[in-house]
């Protein structure tokens, strides 16, 4: 082996423990048999993934890639402008991305906790237009899907907001100033010219949003008020009260194919980019 | 760290290493245990105990199973005890070292989960009723009212399978750990009905809104409610006509454990009647200890008539389970 193949040795290593290691398990144990008060036994069968086609379950992973697409759009749609105004905002862009990465410092628990106390009906929201006479009985804000997607596109919009801002910061200023030049409004330009150059970091940020709340369970749970399953729910509850891991593990399975082809086509439409 | 730090702790760590003293295990639930009370073992027997907390018998279960997961003393609810003691996990207990098993209050003394207090001694309990506000709402006592349509909104529900669709079998007045079919065909209706008038199915977290007034009527532990109370007083709790189940944490001794004797002196420790006291008084709940009792709260202690109602619930039989699971699911998704 080469010095440098050696070098990298560690590098190997800590992806195969981390990263190999727990798949297989959970691979495994997918195809294993439920034990009867956790764990899982031998035979080895595909039980769990034949059970997975019950249209019960096909329900939920609709509901869920619904729910994770919508968060996305959402994003995409509160994010570009704020990425744009960031990147052109000049010596207090860094400050704006401060502010952006500012709620990472605290847990995402506490996060997900803060919007209880401002959707609930004693909370923020309903007590600030009660007291303005907008509204006679609080809104039924919390508990429900709305609050589902707002707690999610609050805790991922940074996710799209920071690899659109590295693309738009590195594109070329000159491009736009030709379009204005050349007679084009500033929507115009905004839409033919700004918008196609940024499409990597938005599809970058699309999949740093939608992969996390695809697998969501912290916000369905505590925003919906758990009235609704989302997949990560789903896992949650076999490997807890329903006890069936290897049914929880055949759902993860599932949840890691749906990343992963999107990962892929992703990585070809950013192949693809480089070569033209 | 740098040499010279690494050479001024070292000593420290291999003090550490050879504390001759014998180190007891205890896998409790949080927040289930007087801490001073610890010290006190520690102290009294000059041996060390490692503590660790877990949140669900599932938690527990899961790290016990394998059988060598250094734990000595594990505290599993009551229904746990014989599906634990059938895979051989538990050590029998050997009631000559328990002599303050007889501080245990005559409701354990015997309890129809372990007759002869084979496997575990009764520790914390509490049961399922329903909290309500009392300023707001009134005429609550049986699951029934939870369909009421006044509550709509302001109504939520454990977001736990099993005492869900207990309520609903009771409601219907079929046995809260009903293994049939067609009884858990009809409770799964009844619950699909309530879920219109729900707010949600929270467990603990419905505290501070019941305390805010958000929430005017939840199923909900007796513990939590009186931990409730103590920031609403207009909070009653309603033992339900149609019965209830009740729950009790017990201490059990696993078989893997290597100091079985010292175990078995902490059981003891744990039956005096000022160390279940304080601990009770830590846990803000009711003690199974028949000494210790100091609180008179009706809402922890309910009187002997009441008590009658409540029921032990025995475990699920592992296809019950899985059946209950494939509802509970079908319910949330509707």
């Amino acid at each position: 082996m080469t010095l440098r193949s050696w070098s990298l040795l560690p590098v190997r290593l800590v992806a195969t423990v981390l990263l190999g290691a727990p798949l297989g398990i959970v691979l495994v144990y997918s195809l294993l048999t439920r034990g009867d008060y956790g764990g899982v036994e031998f035979p080895w069968t595909a039980e769990s993934f034949t059970r997975l086609l019950d249209p019960l379950y096909l329900g939920i992973l609709w509901r869920s890639l619904w729910i994770a697409t919508s968060a996305t759009v959402i994003c995409a749609l509160a994010g570009f402008p704020l990425a744009l105004f960031i990147a052109r905002s000049g010596r207090w862009r860094n400050l704006w991305l401060q502010l952006v990465l500012l709620p990472f410092w605290t847990s995402f628990l506490v996060r997900t906790y803060a919007w209880i106390f401002i959707l609930r009906d004693t909370g923020l929201v309903n007590t600030t237009l009660l007291s303005l006479g907008l509204i006679h009985k609080p809104l039924p804000l919390l508990y429900n899907d709305g609050a589902v997607l707002a707690g999610l596109v609050y805790n991922y919009l940074p996710f799209f907001v920071l690899p659109l801002y590295a693309t738009l910061e590195r594109l070329d200023g000159a491009l736009p100033e030709a379009a204005a030049d050349l007679g084009a409004p500033p929507w115009r330009t905004l839409w033919r010219v700004t918008l196609p150059l940024s499409k990597p970091g938005i599809v970058a940020g699309s999949v740093l949003v939608f992969v996390p709340c695809l697998g969501a369970y912290l916000t369905p749970d505590l925003l919906g008020g758990g009235k609704t399953v989302m997949l990560g729910n789903l896992v949650q509850n076999q490997f807890t009260s329903a006890r069936d891991w290897p049914f929880g593990a055949a759902v993860s399975m599932v949840v890691l194919l749906v990343s992963a082809l999107l990962l892929a086509a992703f990585l070809r439409h950013r192949t693809a980019q480089e070569l033209l | 760290m740098n040499r010279r730090a690494f050479l001024l702790t070292a000593p420290a760590l291999a003090g550490c290493a050879t504390d001759a003293r014998p180190r007891l295990n205890v896998f409790n639930w949080s927040a289930y245990i007087d801490p001073a009370m610890l010290q006190r073992f520690e102290r009294e027997r000059g041996v060390r105990i490692r503590y660790g907390t877990y949140e669900s018998n599932e938690e527990m279960l899961a790290r016990v199973m394998g059988g060598n997961s250094g734990w000595d003393v594990v505290f599993p609810t009551h229904n746990r005890l014989t599906p634990m003691a059938a895979h051989g996990l538990l050590a029998a207990l050997d009631h000559t070292r328990l002599p303050a098993l007889r501080n245990l209050g005559s409701r354990f003394q015997s309890p129809v989960w372990d007759k002869t207090l084979a496997w575990a001694i009764p520790y914390m309990w509490n049961g399922t009723g329903i909290a309500y506000n009392g300023a707001q709402v009134s005429n609550i006592d049986s699951w029934g009212a939870l369909w009421r349509d006044d509550l709509k909104g302001r109504l939520t529900m454990l977001d736990d399978p099993e005492d869900v669709l207990g309520a609903c079998l009771l409601k219907l007045g079929l046995p809260f750990s009903s293994t049939e079919p067609a009884h858990l065909a009809k409770a799964r209706a009844e619950a699909i009905a309530q879920k219109v008038n729900l707010r949600a199915y929270l467990n603990a977290d419905v505290r501070d809104q019941l305390v805010s007034g958000d929430v005017l009527a939840a199923q909900l532990w007796s513990t939590t409610t009186a931990q409730a109370r103590a920031g609403n007083p207009q909070l009653r709790f309603a033992w339900p006509s149609e019965g209830f189940p009740l729950y009790c944490d017990c201490a059990a001794i696993l078989k893997e454990s290597r100091h079985p004797e010292l175990a078995h002196e902490f059981l003891d420790f744990l039956l005096r009647p000022e160390v279940a006291a304080a601990n009770a008084r830590v846990a803000a709940t009711a003690t199974a200890n028949g000494v210790g009792q100091h609180s008179i709260d009706p809402v922890l202690y309910p009187p002997d008539d009441i008590y009658a109602r409540g029921f032990w619930p025995p475990p699920l039989p592992p296809a019950a389970q899985r059946l209950r699971d494939r509802i509970w699911t079908e319910i949330k998704s509707a």
